[in-house]
């Protein structure tokens, strides 16, 4: 459908705030942090020089840097592919129930409305090596949990506090995705003589498998740039370099450390996944498999 | 032996609404049956019941003499088409056929070669590497048929698979299936609400109405002596002209003006009817009523003329008349009937049963 209007001006008054909103928080900083990425500036921001590419020699020669990648492939896999299990066990056993299947629905999509911060504050509060009563949990079952000192453990809280809320959207695609699985391909399996667990592996999960690589996408999408508040709640990139992802250290370099330059280079390397990361999404979705 | 029994079978579902009261029926083997009825009348209840995708509520499943109302689908040794095929679509034509050999851990070697013998029965040797999306329907019709007989199941259930098919098809896919049926000679349970499907397949019918078997016998036998109005009306196509009446001494009063002679000891309201293949056109004198001319269907073959009794009531009823060959008769004139007596179907209009 195509809508006419009236005078030429109208359609760009109504897109205006939203062309404003989209200027002056994605395209002028995106713009700053570019041209930022090729000038050295002083701690106090007083004066810049033009560095070249220096910005960028020296970040692919630091080895930091190539562990802060480490960790953020680990901790995005870890985040992925525990919350799409979670959510996919959550899923099926929803897709089961017949009696109030609505509560349950409605419950297991609240943790999405929780800010990622708050969410964060709240698994710190829960680990809390000394008073958190997760941690307390632990200790009496032997685990001694300090994720102040251990960066494995580091990693593993930031990985729950993450996943933890990413679950509610990964449930309500895998949930569809499952309800669009005919009824009468699972009583075929069944007559075929395969049991539930073979049903599932066999010809639910295959059916899955687009809203599977979709999931997939979005969730590493979200790891990499949308759990910034949850690491700074929770363990503020440590300890040592143990949760330092890439975003984390745009911050901590830039506004911790005061290296701008730097800081703003990461950024650009940081725009070009996201812009690969999109195309990649974008071609999937033109090119969606379609069972029918 | 008789292979299949329903014994006083019945389903309540969850919700409490009873699907089939009470049902009783059994097959012998190598048998065709076929469930017939209107939309929602429960056939596709009780095929899934014998199937083991429903459970049962009440009365008791024998197959080949073994109780079976508790076993899961995959015990009973049935296979079931879909009316929607419910191919896997992820998996090849071969894929397909082979899923159920190798989830009973049969061998990679058996299972090729019934495979490519059902394949080579059906003429889809060509398909095997193809996906479901990538087959025509009468394709994927007869790939559904093949999954079922690669298992070599004691019983077939079909539930309406033609019913996606256009009526060409359709003609063509009922004829293989009953030859395929006669050759394999596996007991077969086939749901349809196609009574001409229904009458060309069956050994024997089953016409279910509401959950109760209205009548179960050969096709022929439902055809000449159909037990209730509701079968009379269903079986034959174009239906049976059945008219409220009531028998008196002067005979079957189809008006107060219209009487049709005929000694009968039974009195009081009945239901009358005639099949519109058995009313003869005939001279003025000789004829039993008058029909007037409203429409008339020239098929070819056969010619239908569809008019409403001129018995000087104010509003005729309606009526079909089956004439063999073309014929052309004038809208609004009138066609002297005779309509013999031995064709007439007579039911109690109180009991509905059949005098
Ligand atoms: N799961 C269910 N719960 C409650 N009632 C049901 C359920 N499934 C079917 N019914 C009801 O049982 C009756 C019989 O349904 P069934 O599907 O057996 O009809 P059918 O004869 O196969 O009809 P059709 O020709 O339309 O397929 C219908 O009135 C239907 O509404
Ligand atoms: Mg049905």
């Amino acid at each position: 459908m195509t809508v006419t209007f009236p005078q030429k001006g109208l359609p760009w008054l109504l897109l205006l705030p939203q062309l404003l909103v989209t200027a002056i928080f994605f395209l002028w900083p995106a713009e700053q942090a570019l041209e930022q990425a090729f000038y050295q500036e002083d701690a106090f921001g007083l004066s810049r020089e033009f560095v070249g590419l220096e910005n960028f020699v020296y970040l692919f020669t630091d080895p930091l840097y190539y562990q802060s990648m480490l960790t953020t492939l680990v901790f995005s896999f870890s985040v992925a592919i525990m919350g799409m299990s979670v959510a996919l066990f959550l899923a099926v056993m929803a897709d089961r129930v017949i009696r109030g299947k609505l509560t349950y629905q409605t419950l297991l999509i609240w943790p999405y409305a929780v800010a990622p911060a708050l969410a964060g504050v709240l698994w710190w509060i829960l680990f809390d090596p000394s008073m958190g009563p997760i941690a307390l949990w632990l200790g009496s079952a032997g685990v001694d949990w300090n994720h102040y000192l251990d960066g494995n453990q580091a990693m593993i809280l930031v990985v729950i506090a993450s996943t933890w809320k990413q679950i509610s959207y990964n449930f309500l695609f895998f949930l569809a995705g499952l309800q669009a699985v005919p009824r009468s391909l699972i009583e075929a399996a069944s007559i075929d003589g395969a049991s539930p667990v073979k049903r599932f592996w066999t010809i639910v999960f295959p059916l899955l498998s687009p809203t599977t690589f979709f999931l997939l996408v979005v969730n590493l999408v979200y790891a990499f740039f949308e759990t910034f508040g949850v690491i700074d709640a929770t363990t503020k990139g440590g300890p040592g370099q143990s949760t330092n992802t890439l975003v984390y250290k745009v911050f901590e370099d830039g506004f911790i450390g005061l290296d701008l330059g730097g800081s703003a280079a990461q950024s650009v390397v940081l725009m070009a996944i996201v812009g690969v990361l999109t195309v990649i999404q974008f071609r999937f979705i033109e090119r969606k498999v379609q069972y029918s | 032996m008789s292979d299949v029994v329903l014994k006083n079978i019945g389903k309540t579902y969850l919700n409490g609404f009873c699907a089939i009261p009470s049902m009783d029926l059994t097959i012998e083997e190598g048998e065709f049956i076929v469930l017939v009825g209107p939309s929602g009348c429960g056939k596709s209840t009780l095929l899934r019941m014998v199937a083991g995708l429903e459970s049962i509520t009440q009365g008791d499943l024998l197959i080949k003499g073994n109780k079976v109302n508790e076993k899961e689908p995959a015990d009973r040794d049935i296979a079931m088409v879909f009316q929607n095929y419910a191919l896997y679509p992820h998996m090849s034509v071969y894929g397909n056929m082979s899923y159920g050999l190798k989830n009973r851990g049969t061998s990679k070697a058996v299972i090729a070669e019934k495979v490519n013998a059902v394949a080579t029965m059906l003429g889809l040797e060509e398909l095997l590497e193809r996906k479901p999306r990538e087959l025509s329907g009468g394709q994927r019709q007869r790939v559904a048929m093949g999954r079922a007989m690669v298992r070599d199941p004691k019983v077939f259930l079909f539930d309406e698979p033609l019913s996606n098919l256009d009526a060409k098809l359709r003609v063509q896919m009922r004829m293989e299936i009953r030859q395929l049926q006669r050759k394999l000679g596996t007991t077969t349970l086939y749901v349809t609400h196609d009574q001409v499907e229904a009458m060309t397949l069956a050994d024997r019918l089953v016409v279910l109405n509401k959950g109760v078997a209205e009548q179960i016998g050969t096709p022929m036998d439902l055809y000449n002596k159909p037990a209730t109005p509701f079968v009379a009306a269903f079986i034959g196509s174009p239906s049976m002209n059945l008219f409220d009446a009531n028998l008196t001494e002067k005979g079957v009063s189809l008006s107060e003006s219209l009487y049709l002679p005929l000694p009968h000891a039974h009195r009081g309201s009945i239901v009358w009817g005639i099949r519109p293949e058995h009313l003869a056109i005939v001279d003025e004198q000789d004829a039993d009523f008058a029909l007037e001319i409203l429409a008339v269907e020239s098929l070819g073959a056969e010619t239908l003329v569809h008019g409403v009794l001129k018995d000087g009531s104010v509003q005729g009823k309606a009526m079909v008349v089956r004439l063999a060959g073309p014929h052309n008769p004038e809208l609004n004139s009138l066609l002297w009937l005779s309509a013999p007596a031995t064709h007439w179907h007579i039911f109690d209009a109180i009991t509905q049963q059949r005098l």
